[in-house]
């Protein structure tokens, strides 16, 4: 316990007297973290706007017109009874044609004599089988019932959006992890500086019997203590942006930048990460 | 007869380590008791820095072993030497004091290393420096003494711990006649008090202060003389 605060001691020690070496790796960690923390929450809006997008799209079942009533309750029963279905909805075809009317201003009896407009079921699915594969299967299975004429849905844009979303996500991972990856050789070199300009604590350290881990500690809580201050600072002007940008915009954008307390207490774990491997990576050489 | 037989606290058995080239020491052949006063002497050059750092394993043999005590050269782990060198106490030609902290934290920080408690490295502590003639400078730092009081530092350093053997090299170096006497009066102090002291030096006029003590004599790298 006693060695405990003394390392703790010597990395605050060495945290004020790493000077310019120690501010850098501080910015350049901070930079990265702002870069991650903006990243994630764009990414995570961008992909809950994909979502909501998805989710507006409904399967269409168009229906025989001979289909009788008891049928169409039966088939809508079986429907409804599965696990995928949020919600389904019965068009009958005189009500397709009262909507085609409002929605395009026309008659559809006066134009072609007849209602043309099979009845039809809206279906919409739970989220977890928002997916094309989904859709497909459930599709093929309608398709079968003996009065369903035709399904609709729109493949092809929902295997867009599905690409797309797994584009961004892909280069989402990798931005961050490159980033990362970046940021902590970046800190770890100057991390390296500061312990080279220290070596002679080292070397005197190990003649008068300090393990290697004694050695080690201070330079590791040193550089912990670097991504935390990194990460506080990052924390402070992403709360501050986010403030900016939910009070102070409102006027030009209807976006609201959201994060939970757990968001920014994931920034300070990874800072403080961040800084404890950068330092392990530079102290190696040293020992 | 083998040598192992018949072990002291530092043994040489034929220890060469010439850094691959002509310089460094030669079959080295001797032993040290426990509390024993050792002169090593010889001309600039001659080895005996680099016959104390094959003590505290700094350096290691090329040829032949050093087993101090129950450590020896040719078996011991990297991280076995940390334990080896809590038993010895060193002074460094160049005194190697960290000018990042005080006087105090200097001499604490090889009682840290060894995880003592913080009130036993306090007494301890006070204690060496007040028997140092340093207990109006805890607070300094080094770059604030004089050279004489910079030795007294090191050499609290290094009796902090109670080492078995106390390894000084050139310890007055660049001090004043008169500081080197006090010096080496406190050496046959600590010697006293049962610690082996081993002084490296090129000042024969240290010699005939310490009439008891053993004397080896390098020359280029190689004994010629212990009496
Ligand atoms: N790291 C090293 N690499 C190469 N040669 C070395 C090294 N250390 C010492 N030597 C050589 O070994 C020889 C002995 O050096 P050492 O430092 O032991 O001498 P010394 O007796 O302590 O001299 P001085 O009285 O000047 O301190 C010298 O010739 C020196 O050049
Ligand atoms: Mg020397």
């Amino acid at each position: 316990m006693i060695v405990f605060w003394f390392l703790v001691k010597e990395g605050f020690h060495g945290l004020f007297r790493s000077g310019y070496a120690g501010i850098f790796s501080i910015i350049i960690l901070c930079i990265s973290l702002v870069l991650i923390g903006f990243g994630y929450i764009a990414a995570r809006d961008t992909l809950v706007l994909v979502d909501n997008i998805r989710s507006q799209f409904d399967i269409d079942v168009f229906l025989y017109r001979t289909a009788t009533a008891e049928e169409i309750q039966q088939l809508t029963q079986e429907i409804s009874a599965m696990p995928e279905i949020e919600k389904i909805v019965f068009i009958s075809a005189d009500s397709a044609a009262q909507r085609f009317k409002s929605e395009f201003g026309e008659d559809i009896f006066d134009i072609l004599q007849y209602n043309p407009l099979p009845p039809s079921l809206t279906i919409s699915l739970k989220k977890p089988y928002q997916h094309v594969a989904d859709i497909e299967l459930l599709a093929a299975i309608l398709a079968n019932k003996s009065i369903v004429d035709e399904v609709k849905f729109r493949k092809n844009f929902l295997r867009i959006i599905e690409r797309y979303q797994q584009l961004i996500l892909v280069i989402v991972i990798a931005a961050f992890a490159f980033l990362t990856l970046i940021s902590v050789i970046l800190a770890s070199n100057s991390i390296k500086m500061t312990i080279f300009s220290r070596r002679d604590v080292i070397e005197t350290m190990k003649l008068v019997g300090a393990t290697n881990n004694f050695v080690r500690a201070p330079f590791l809580i040193e550089g912990t203590l670097e991504g935390l201050c990194a990460a506080v600072v990052a924390v402070i002007f992403i709360a501050l942006s986010f403030y900016f940008i939910n009070n102070y915009l409102q006027a030009f954008i209807s976006y609201r930048a959201l994060a939970s307390y757990r968001f920014y207490i994931g920034l300070l774990v990874l800072g403080s990460l961040m800084g404890l491997v950068g330092s392990l990576r530079a102290i190696r050489k040293f020992l | 007869m083998s040598p192992e037989n018949e072990i002291d606290m530092i043994n040489f058995f034929n220890v060469s380590c010439t850094f691959g080239k002509e310089a460094g020491v030669r079959n080295l052949n001797f032993s040290i008791e426990e509390g024993e006063f050792v002169f090593i002497t010889g001309p600039s050059g001659a080895g005996k820095s680099t016959i104390l750092r094959l003590i505290y394993m700094d350096l290691f043999p090329e040829k032949g072993k050093v087993v101090i005590r129950n450590f020896d050269s040719s078996k011991i782990r990297a991280n076995e030497i940390p334990f080896l060198r809590r038993k010895v106490g060193m002074i460094f030609q160049d005194f190697r004091l960290l000018n990042d902290r005080n006087v105090y934290q200097n001499v604490a920080l090889s009682l840290y290393v060894s995880h003592y408690k913080t009130k036993e490295i306090r007494a301890r502590v006070y204690k060496i420096l007040n028997q140092v003639g340093l207990g109006h400078r805890i607070y300094y730092h080094p770059s604030e003494l004089s050279g004489g009081e910079q030795q007294r530092v090191a050499i609290a350093r290094a009796l902090v711990k109670e080492p078995v053997v106390l390894l000084a090299d050139e310890p007055t170096g660049n001090l004043d006649p008169r500081v080197s006497t006090d010096l080496m009066n406190l050496l046959a102090y600590i010697n006293q008090q049962g610690t082996a002291v081993i002084v490296a030096t090129h000042n024969y006029g240290l010699i005939q202060r310490i009439p008891k003590a053993k004397l080896i004599q390098v020359n280029d790298g190689e004994i010629v003389n212990i009496t």
